[in-house]
């Protein structure tokens, strides 16, 4: 009797086990997405010292069919998310087998490399503003100094995001680095030199060997800053707040602005869910492709 | 008697002279008496001024023996602390400073306390100016009005726009001060001189810059952005052939005679290129003029004087308000509201007023403006501010100002940059100004668009 006691509580325990668990995953995610699910149907009000909410979907829907700043803040963020990721992955890829190559110095290199990631964002944007300053920054400077022209650098709409793009890569290469760097030192060396005595070249040995072995860690660093470039927000609030016109306008430093600035709760609340619907598409397109190449 | 005992009877001497002596030669008289009062809090804004709001507070205590602990915020986070504060259980905060703009989401919200339910008696003395009656709350009407309305709130800061100029470099061309937008562009052939000089820099960045800076030329065609807002007609008039010429005339200076990156020079932008010598004129808040006379920040020490911003020729003298309000939530303890309104009272006086100038802020009383301060060289922006407040008024004064000032700072920029007409950028931001009108259930209407 006693025996089948024990048992049914051992068998019933591993379930109680999880219980902290579910409730901590339901007080820190399931709560918030659901309030905030109720807060994109919703208008919020403050009157008499509290909130009052409304229901209207239709209100709010009505405001994201209207919003003309959102349309450019799209396009912008798709390029921004595209190009940024795209040259950090590349340039963290070629630094990663760069460094991972020397053999004097390597831990040297590594510490000055991820640097840039550990400058505070509010310090990145104002150092890069100032070197990107029309008349005093130290571009310009160099620029006229070899008598060329000039660069309009945050004030022209063909420039600004190419701009903004440039600050968000220096800042993030070596998040990617980090990652492949910790991959392509995790290569077995003994791969490396059968290739090479049987010829290959360092071209063949990087493109053949490495770049296929280093295919999750690439998938990982793509991932990973696809997801934060997509929410990129502190560097072009602090070096462009969007403008000139909407040309750096990216899609979290509008939510910011209706949120937080035009105190449009409900509507900030839906354009927050569409977001998160973006990334967790673009999210599982990658995977898909990632899969249907593994198939193949 | 040796010269030790000499000494010591000297210093006992000393000692007893100074603790006989009557007590007001130990402490200044304080500017008002408010009495022992628990310590408060502020939230307060780091913005340029706020080096002479902590010393005057400081003179506060200093007088009182009362204790104010300052939570110092960037512009950037203020709005969110103290939405979180009086949005919450109890305020952290017993004063909050809000921006101009802000305020009608929290006097709306009902999270105030009118200054009148902590002491009956409490008024503004008549010299405290008050910026378009910003402070005031008629909630029938919706609007910010003594007539009708509660007192809400008092300015700590009030700012307008001073029009700045180098003395040595108009002299040397030989022009005078502008008087006139149309003496400013002819200075331009003169004074223009890229990149080593521009003639004139004004505040063209997306958002509130740009929108606050337009509205100057605005007002001095006489366009307006709602047709009766106070009265509730909310038909949208932005798109009037006078707005469009103060577009207009708004571009031609600020890319005739400013620098190429027009369209995105903030306000930090502005100070620095007239405190570096590279600009000779410029259209600055009165709040930075510290600035130019601080040998550590200015290359122009003692060369920059002021007058009032430019009118068009035949139209009218314009001065836009951007001020800010200190307001006593409504969840905090009565003592604490007591205590807070208590420093108010005390801050309010012309003594705590002339000290506040004195540490480099602007005041907001009248009679300081007219004092002998104005007659020195350190205080030579008062003129000129003091004729601006004849005809400062407030803009977007109404619950969707936020809304309006988002749609304006986009078009405005949109047209300076090129990317648009001026009729275009109009049309388009009368279109969507109308809307939020119209989803906020107001009269609306627009006037028809300008041809494009």
């Amino acid at each position: 009797m006693l025996a089948a006691t024990a048992a049914a509580l051992n068998r019933g325990f591993r379930y109680w086990a999880l219980l902290p668990a579910v409730l901590l995953f339901v007080a820190l995610t399931l709560y918030p997405t659901a309030n905030l699910l109720r807060m994109s149907v919703s208008t919020i009000e403050f009157a008499e010292g509290r909130a009052h909410w409304s229901f209207t979907p239709a209100h709010n829907v009505a405001l994201l069919a209207s919003d003309v700043v959102l349309r450019p803040a799209i396009v912008n963020t798709a390029i921004f998310v595209v190009v940024a990721v795209a040259a950090e992955v590349f340039l963290g890829l070629l630094l990663a087998l760069f460094i991972a190559r020397l053999e004097r110095g390597k831990g040297l290199a590594r510490t000055v490399m991820i640097l840039p990631m550990l400058v505070p964002p509010v310090a990145i944007g104002s150092m890069w503003k100032l070197m990107y300053n029309y008349d005093f920054g130290l571009f310009n400077q160099a620029f006229t100094a070899i008598g060329l022209e000039p660069v309009n650098w945050l004030g022209s709409t063909s420039v600004a995001l190419a701009a903004v793009i440039l600050v968000d890569i220096w800042h993030w290469i070596p998040f990617v680095f980090l990652i492949l760097f910790a991959a392509v030192e995790g290569i077995p060396s003994d791969v490396i030199e059968a290739a090479r005595i049987d010829g290959a070249t360092t071209g063949q040995i990087a493109r053949r060997i490495m770049v296929p072995l280093l295919k999750p860690a690439l998938a990982i660093a793509f991932i990973f800053r696809g997801i934060l470039a997509f929410k990129t927000f502190d560097e072009v609030y602090l070096l462009t707040s969007g403008g000139p016109g909407t040309s750096t306008e990216l899609v979290s430093l509008h939510l910011y602005k209706v949120f937080f600035e035009q105190n449009l709760l409900g509507y900030g609340a839906l354009l927050s869910l569409a977001l998160i619907a973006a990334i967790a598409s673009a999210l599982l397109m990658s995977r898909r492709a990632l899969a249907g190449r593994k198939r193949r | 008697m040796t010269d030790t005992r000499f000494a010591l009877i000297m210093l006992a001497a000393a000692a007893a002279l100074t603790f006989s002596a009557p007590p007001d030669l130990h402490a200044q008289q304080a500017f008002a008496e408010v009495g022992k009062q628990p310590p408060i809090t502020i939230l307060i804004n780091s913005s340029p001024w706020y080096a002479g709001f902590e010393k005057t507070v400081e003179l506060y205590e200093q007088q009182t023996g009362n204790k104010v602990k300052l939570d110092t915020t960037p512009y950037g986070g203020m709005l969110e602390k103290a939405r979180n504060a009086v949005r919450g259980e109890k305020s952290p905060y017993d004063l909050i400073n809000l921006d101009t703009q802000w305020t009608i989401e929290f006097y709306e919200g009902g999270f105030l306390t009118p200054l009148k339910d902590v002491d009956s008696s409490f008024d503004l003395p008549k010299e405290v100016l008050t910026y378009g009656d910003s402070g005031y709350w008629n909630a029938e009407k919706r609007w910010r009005t003594p007539s009708g309305g509660k007192l809400m709130a008092w300015s700590p800061n009030g700012n307008v726009d001073l029009f700045l100029y180098r003395e040595d470099v108009l002299k040397e061309a030989g022009l005078a001060p502008p008087q006139t937008w149309e003496d400013v562009l002819a200075a331009c052939a003169k004074l223009q001189d890229p990149p080593k000089r521009y003639a004139v820099v004004i505040r063209g960045e997306r958002g509130n810059g740009i929108r606050f800076e337009w509205m100057y030329f605005m007002q001095g065609k006489g366009a307006t952005v709602v047709k009766d807002a106070a009265n509730g007609d909310y038909t949208v008039t932005i798109n009037s052939p006078q707005a469009k010429a103060a577009l207009d005339l708004f571009i031609e200076v600020a890319k005739r005679c400013g620098p190429p990156n027009a369209g995105a020079l903030g306000q930090g932008d502005v100070i620095q290129l007239l405190a570096t010598g590279k600009a000779a004129e410029a259209m600055v808040v009165s709040a930075a003029w510290s600035n130019f006379d601080d040998p550590a920040k200015s290359a122009v020490v003692g060369k920059v004087m002021a007058v009032p911003v430019p009118a068009p020729v035949g139209g009218r003298r314009p001065a836009v308000l951007g001020n800010w309000n200190m307001a006593i939530p409504k969840n905090v303890p009565d003592t604490q509201k007591k205590a807070a309104l208590a420093f108010s009272r005390w801050f309010l006086t012309a003594g705590a007023q002339r000290a506040y100038a004195e540490a480099g802020s602007i005041p907001v009383r009248s009679d300081t403006f007219q004092s002998d301060l104005a007659r020195t060289p350190k205080f030579r922006w008062m003129p000129a501010y003091l004729e601006m407040q004849k005809y400062a008024s407030q803009e977007l004064g109404f619950a969707e100002g936020a809304q309006v000032e988002q749609i304006l700072g986009l078009r405005l920029n949109q047209a300076l940059i090129g990317e648009m007409s001026s009729a275009k950028a109009l049309n388009a931001a009368a279109r969507e100004i109308e809307e939020v009108f119209k989803k906020n259930g107001r009269r609306t209407g627009t006037l028809p668009p300008l041809p494009e």
